[in-house]
């Protein structure tokens, strides 16, 4: 009871609600899943009920059946004078026939279902035979005009066989009526069954429900309760008695920690103002022994202001041997150390003054003939410059006639192009004109064959001429020379027309070498054509070249005379700094002067307290060597920063350094124009230092 | 009638033309005509070397191959082939040669008589053979070469 108590105060709010919740549902679900299975078996029961009735009525509707028959058949027996079965008869045993066969398959089902499937069997048997006496033997019968004995036989195996079927349906009919009444009678105590299953359950949840809701409550309101009057007993100042339910886990234990929190933080404040009370007590004491204290105290101090005050006017008149030797007060005697240590130090200060004012002097002169110096290097340079620029102009004057040479160049050869085109055309042209040739040649042909065809008839006739004056005997003779002569002619001209053939043919072959001599001469035109375009191309790029040429001329011009106008500057800045460095030497010797009136003296602090530690004499050594590393560089910045001095090189300094070198940008951009060259980058480079250096 | 022509040794008039590469030659006056070639009406069932029917001037007569019939290759017709008709014994026959080369005029003793060695048979095609400077002809019997076969033709 107890560890089931301190679970139960563990739990939070929420979860004792959850468990409300879950008791609920499981309740419900239970009801419901009881009625759901207990309905499922009800429904099952009705189900084979509902079977069992069908089954019935269809065994009703075949026992009918069969009586019809066996009225039908008594009625055809009575009838049997017509010697005829009536239509309607006939119809209604054919339908009482479809009917039984029908059913018969559900039947025998049905007897399954019952448990007596032995019945169908003697059924079947029954219906072939009222079947084979009514379709077959009865018709024949009557048809025949049987004798009534025949007719009193059949009946009775009608008759016998539709009882035997009656019995057995009859027998169907109440076994499946005793069936369905046994199912529904099932299904009425499934349904009883399930509503006591269902109402115990129900009595079940509600229990456990009011039980839960008793025991959440009274944990959480004795909880609530507890913490209330610990709240109240925190606001009436009783802070000794500790919060309850500190241990709990759920929101009451949370809240009763937070309550623990105030309590606790009431605790401090209390002690915290008792504390202070007693620190403003201590304080006040304190406050009027240090008024004593003070007033000893600036007594003391009259005393060594006094004192300094002496001194300080002293090293005001210059005298730098000045030190106070009366031993101050404990505290303020490191101010009587410190200002003699001063006194030493700027002492000390002035003599190295002194001594760097002569190297300054040094200095000053050898900036002076550096200055005159960079004056004289200066000119030369101007003078190189105007070289530079003069040979440039010379250069530019040059690409700019190359360009136009090369445009010039250009220009012809595009000339040469359209030339090399019209000898293409030409070419063409004798080609065509040569295969004129040769078509006149072939109509040379022609009329030379028609001459030959001419010689030839002629001769022929010259021929018959002959014989003809053959044939004439004496008298012919005559004419048979002429003939003669006549042949020779024919045979002249077959001679000859065969010469002038073969001319012709001569010409046709080398009319044919001509033609292709041509076109080797159209091709090597071609070949020509296209190599001129091809200079052509190359002669556009050298154009474009020069081109570029005289822009990166042009560049380099501007950069010369860029580089002439700041050497112009350099000569204007060297002179600025000639006249400074003059400035500097007059200065220089004033500033001696001005040192030489401090007098110097021996004094020394160590020397007055042999017996101080290491550590005051220390400083001042470390002191002196700093000043004398520094000596070089200082005078010169000092001299410089003097107000009052006319001229300032330092602005013309600033203005100077920064500034790229001109020539090396002048000769980067040669180097860029002629490509190459690399060897005169290198140089430049080396120039190019010398220049920042310069 | 030739024959009493030659027999008496006066001078002769014969037409040679070419065969082939061979040179042979005919007496004048059993020429007719000379002219030039002109496609022929083939015949049927006749020898190869008759090539066919010819008009002359309204008269049909026979033309025939003269190398076929001397048992030499046929003759390619060309332009330049000519057809000499002759008159053999009163019946007109066109002979188809290659090149009609020459006329001229022989004495009768130049005309000798073929080799004996050659048969009988072959030697009756040449009546002789004329023997000039550059070549020999043979002087054709055209009585055997065509009369002949235009008998048994006939």
């Amino acid at each position: 009871m107890n560890a089931g108590s301190t679970t139960k105060r563990n739990l939070s709010v929420s979860k004792r609600l959850a468990t409300l919740a879950g008791a609920a549902l499981l309740g419900f679900g239970s009801v419901l899943a009881v009625g759901w299975y207990q309905n499922g078996h009800s429904e099952e029961a009705l189900e084979k009920a509902l079977v069992a009735e069908q089954g019935m009525r269809t065994a009703e509707a075949v026992r009918f059946a069969g009586i019809e028959l066996v009225l039908i058949a008594m009625d055809t027996i009575i009838d049997r004078e017509e010697r005829r079965i009536q239509p309607e008869r006939v119809e209604g045993i054919k339908a009482a026939f479809d009917l039984i066969d029908t059913n018969t398959t559900e039947l025998e089902a049905l007897a399954r279902i019952l448990g007596k499937p032995q019945l169908p069997s003697t059924f079947a048997a029954d219906l072939a035979e009222i079947r084979k006496a009514i379709d077959v033997d009865l018709k024949q019968m009557v048809e025949a005009g049987a004798p009534a004995g025949d007719f009193a036989r059949i009946d009775d195996v009608i008759d016998a066989a539709g009882e035997r079927m009656n019995a057995v349906l009859s027998e169907l009919t109440e076994a499946a009526a005793d069936l369905a009444a046994e199912r529904i009678a099932e299904a009425r105590a499934a349904s009883r069954h399930a509503l006591a299953l269902q109402a115990i359950a129900g009595l079940l949840a509600i229990g456990s429900m009011l039980a839960l809701i008793w025991v959440h409550g009274g944990v959480l309101r004795r909880g609530i309760l507890g913490l209330r009057d610990s709240m109240q007993r925190i606001q009436s100042g009783e802070l000794t008695t500790a919060v309850p339910a500190l241990e709990r886990g759920d929101e009451i234990g949370e809240m009763a920690r937070s309550v623990d929190v105030f309590r606790t933080a009431a605790i401090e404040k209390l002690s915290l103002e008792q504390s202070a009370v007693a620190d403003r007590e201590q304080l006040e004491r304190e406050r009027e022994r240090r008024g004593a204290e003070r007033e000893e105290a600036v007594a003391r101090i009259r005393i060594a202001v006094d004192a300094l005050g002496r001194a300080l006017n002293q090293l005001a008149d210059g005298n730098l041997a000045v030190a106070i030797r009366e031993p101050f007060e404990e505290d303020l005697d490191t101010l009587r150390r410190d200002f003699n240590n001063a006194v030493e130090r700027l002492s000390h200060a002035l003599s190295m003054v002194k001594e760097n004012t002569v190297s300054i002097e040094a200095n000053g002169r050898q900036m002076r003939s550096a200055a005159d110096d960079l004056a004289r290097r200066t000119e030369r340079q101007a003078a190189s410059l105007e070289q530079t620029s003069a040979a440039l102009e010379e250069i530019t004057a040059t690409v700019k006639t190359a360009t136009e040479r090369a445009e010039e160049a250009s220009h012809m050869v595009g000339e040469t192009r359209v030339n090399a085109e019209e000898s293409g055309r030409i070419v063409g042209e004798a080609i065509a004109a040569m295969a004129r040739i040769e078509g006149a040649s072939n109509e040379i042909g022609k009329i030379i064959n028609v001459i030959d065809e001419i010689a030839f008839q002629t001769n022929l006739l010259a021929l018959n001429a002959g014989v003809e004056a053959a044939r004439a005997g004496e008298a012919g003779k005559g004419f048979a020379v002429v003939a003669q002569e006549v042949r020779e002619l024919a045979q002249r001209a077959a001679g000859a027309a065969k010469d002038i053939k073969a001319l012709v043919t001569r010409s046709g072959n080398e009319v044919g070498t001509g033609v292709k001599l041509v076109q080797a001469t159209g091709d090597a035109l071609g070949r020509i054509g296209a190599n001129v375009a091809r200079i052509n191309e190359h002669m556009a790029s050298i154009v474009v070249a020069a081109r570029e040429q005289s822009t990166g001329l042009h560049e380099i011009n501007t950069a010369v005379s860029q580089l002439d106008q700041m050497t112009q500057q350099n000569a204007a800045m060297v002179e600025e700094t000639n006249a400074a460095s003059h400035t500097l030497a007059q200065d220089t010797e004033k500033l001696s002067g001005l040192v030489g009136q401090f007098r110097h003296g021996e004094f020394r602090e160590d020397r007055l307290r042999a017996t101080a530690p290491a550590a005051i004499s220390a400083p001042p050594a470390v002191h002196s060597g700093v000043p004398k590393a520094e000596a070089p560089a200082r005078p010169i910045a000092g001299a410089s920063a003097k107000p009052g001095t006319p001229r300032k090189p330092a602005p013309v300094q600033a203005s100077t350094r920064p500034a790229p070198s001109p020539a090396k940008a002048l000769m980067g951009k040669l180097a860029g124009a002629f490509g190459n060259t690399s060897a005169s980058a290198h140089s430049v480079s080396a120039s190019g230092e010398n220049w920042e250096e310069f | 009638m030739s024959n009493a022509i030659k027999q008496s040794g006066a001078y002769l008039e014969i037409v040679s033309f070419h065969l082939g590469d061979q040179e042979f030659c005919i007496d004048i006056m059993a020429i007719r005509e000379i002219r030039g070639w002109a496609p022929v009406t083939p015949m049927p069932h006749t020898p190869p070397y008759v090539l066919g029917l010819i008009n002359l001037r309204g008269a049909v007569i026979p033309v025939i191959d003269m190398a076929s019939r001397l048992g030499m290759k046929m003759t390619e017709p060309s332009e330049r082939a000519a057809i000499i008709v002759t008159d053999i014994n009163g019946k007109l026959v066109g002979l188809l040669v290659e090149q009609v080369s020459d006329m001229m005029t022989i004495r009768g003793e130049d005309l000798q008589p073929p080799p004996e060695i050659i048969p009988e048979a072959q030697r009756a095609f040449c009546r002789g053979i004329v023997a000039l400077e550059k070549s020999m002809v043979c002087f054709l019997n055209l009585d055997t070469v065509i009369a002949d076969e235009l008998a048994q033709a006939a």
